[in-house]
């Protein structure tokens, strides 16, 4: 009894170390953030401000910028019609090659494998001219193309719900006379909705998270999304890390929020899309 | 039955026409394009190249700096292979019987779904000089000896960067050992544990073996990682000083988009490709064929 007490003493201090790592850079940039110019020097950076001192204005700052907003609207776009697409284009994808044979089925399983194998941003220095030449240059276009054809971990979370669903379902809606589309599209697809919500959390996680594609390819004001957007306000704040700070929290709040209340779904989808055959 | 069959064909073929149109347009073009890049001099937007063959690839090997960012590269990936034992235990931890573990679980997965940039910055100033609060625990504990400048010596910057991907990336491999635990069967557990077996056998002989699999998976989730990395130099170094924290990925992106020599960072490309196809391979065939002989004998 007395041995599993202090087993138990050690591992609880093992993981509050691990918390402590974990939270250290995110809990400090907040304290950052509450702090005037003068706090930032007179102040510990691990303390907070004695409370009459504490500040909004690094905040105001931020959520005061117009640009934050269109930040918001353009990884809001980006994110809808993207995910959209990756989930209609994954599932069917997954579906018909974890269920039917057909010719060319180990040609096209090998291109996608292939496809998950070929490292992405590397890739964008051929990537560039396709999309230029397809005038998506400067425009939500370009990353939602991007999205919907290159991460594919999708197909390794769909086709192994998939495989779950008994065979049997599709034969008898087949012969109750339901075509192919109309077996996928109200038996299959609706069956899918668990996946399909690790799939949407997952990959919004994903997306909002990007800055490479949007820094790359939508370099106008207009088309800043929430990580970029960050990195022209940290370049305007060069040296006046109270207010970056501010910027840095209200960043990464959304993902955080997200995270918070979808673990589940989260947690679910990370195990599944490791898992290959 | 034929025009089921026929309704079939249509099925797959109206289905998977747009996933492949993507797949071959904006994967497999581009990756074949690299081939043909890396064999001219194009600079990214004139209308005329030439030919010149082998000479980025010979280029590429005499440059120094890409051979230091590359061994800044294997600088992640050591880290990465340390970092394993470390989350395997954590793993078992977070599976055995502990208060709090779904909150444990929560944090330990935490870093992986922040923003990249937010949490590049966020250290940037964790490390930061003037008034940074790394250097501020130091001095809890008496050991100012021990500030250096963490992100401008060439010698350390590297590290420090190493520690901070260790940071964002080591609680995803908590999380992908914990469901290889997870997937274990309780009663052979149980009847180990009736044989008299402790936690430490438990975990070495039945634990270890079975979770070996996905150690494979981490394993070129870490090479593939490490090769590509990108967004934590680029925002809180730019690869500086010098090459000091520059990485493969860093180098051949400047290359292309700073330098305007889509030639060369083609080569680069090309030669990332290959080093994450051979080394898959080679997981594949040796190291798994070890794994699978040893569990079999």
């Amino acid at each position: 009894m007395k041995r599993s007490t202090v087993t138990q003493a050690l591992k609880q201090l093992v993981c509050i170390g691990m918390v402590l790592v974990v939270l250290a850079p995110i809990v400090l940039t907040l304290f950052a953030a509450f702090k005037t110019k003068a706090d930032m020097v007179n102040t510990s950076p691990l303390l907070l401000p004695p409370m009459e001192r504490i500040t909004m204005e690094n905040f105001q700052k931020v959520l005061g910028d117009k640009y934050l907003l269109v930040g918001f609207k353009n990884t809001g776009i980006i994110l809808v019609v993207s995910i959209f697409f990756n989930v209609i284009f994954g599932t069917i994808t997954a579906f018909i090659l974890e269920r039917f044979e057909f010719r060319m089925k180990k040609v096209i399983l090998a291109l996608f494998f292939l496809g998950m194998l070929i490292p992405s941003f590397v890739t964008e220095i051929a990537r560039f001219k396709i999309i230029n030449g397809l005038g998506l240059y400067n425009t939500l276009g370009a990353p939602i193309v991007i999205y919907v054809a290159s991460d594919l971990m999708q197909l390794y979370i769909y086709r192994q719900f998939i495989s779950t669903i008994p065979r049997s379902l599709d034969e008898s809606a087949l012969l109750d006379g339901c075509s192919y589309f109309g077996l996928f599209g109200r038996i299959i697809l609706p069956l899918l909705a668990p996946a399909t919500a690790t799939v949407i959390i997952i990959k919004a996680i994903t997306i909002i998270n990007d800055m490479y594609i949007p820094y790359l390819y939508m370099p106008k004001n207009k088309l800043r999304t929430l990580t970029t957007f960050l990195m022209n306000f940290a370049n305007a704040q060069q040296g006046s890390w109270q207010k970056l700070a501010a910027g840095i929290i209200v960043i990464m709040l959304p993902t955080i929020v997200i995270y918070v209340f979808f673990q589940k779904y989260i947690l679910a989808g990370v195990a599944a899309g490791a898992v290959k055959e | 039955m034929k025009s089921l069959e026929r309704q079939k064909r249509i099925f797959i073929a109206v289905s998977l026409a747009v996933p492949m149109i993507l797949l071959v347009g904006f994967i497999m073009v581009p990756a074949f394009d690299l081939f043909r890049m890396s064999l001219t001099d194009w600079d990214g937007y004139s209308e005329s190249w030439n030919w010149i063959w082998l000479e980025n690839y010979i280029s590429m090997m005499k440059n120094e700096n890409l051979w230091l960012s590359l061994k800044n590269n294997a600088v992640y990936f050591f880290g990465h292979l340390l970092f394993i034992p470390i989350e395997l235990l954590f793993a078992v931890l977070l599976t055995s019987k502990l208060r709090a573990a779904k909150f444990y679980k929560t944090m330990v997965f935490m870093p992986y779904i922040i923003n990249g940039v937010a949490i590049s910055y966020a250290f940037s100033y964790f490390f930061s000089p003037i008034n940074g609060a790394f250097d501020a625990i130091l001095g809890m504990f008496h050991l100012e000896a021990l500030i250096q400048n963490w992100l401008s010596d060439p010698k350390l910057v590297n590290f420090v960067l190493t520690a901070v991907s260790l940071w964002r990336f080591s609680g995803y491999h908590v999380i992908l050992f914990m469901a290889a635990l997870q997937s274990l069967p309780q009663d052979v557990q149980e009847a180990a544990q009736v044989d008299g077996a402790d936690t430490w056998q438990l975990f070495r002989y039945i634990q270890i073996p079975s979770i070996m699999l996905m150690v494979d998976f981490v394993l070129f989730d870490n090479i593939r990682g490490a090769l590509q990395v990108f967004d934590i130099p680029y925002v809180m170094t730019s690869g500086g000083p010098g090459y000091a924290s520059s990485t493969f990925t860093l180098y051949t992106i400047d290359t292309a988009f700073k330098y305007s020599n889509f030639g060369l960072a083609s080569t680069m490309a090309v030669a990332i490709m290959a080093m994450i196809v051979i080394i898959y391979l080679v997981q594949n065939k040796i190291i798994h064929g070890l794994v699978l002989r040893r569990d079999r004998a």
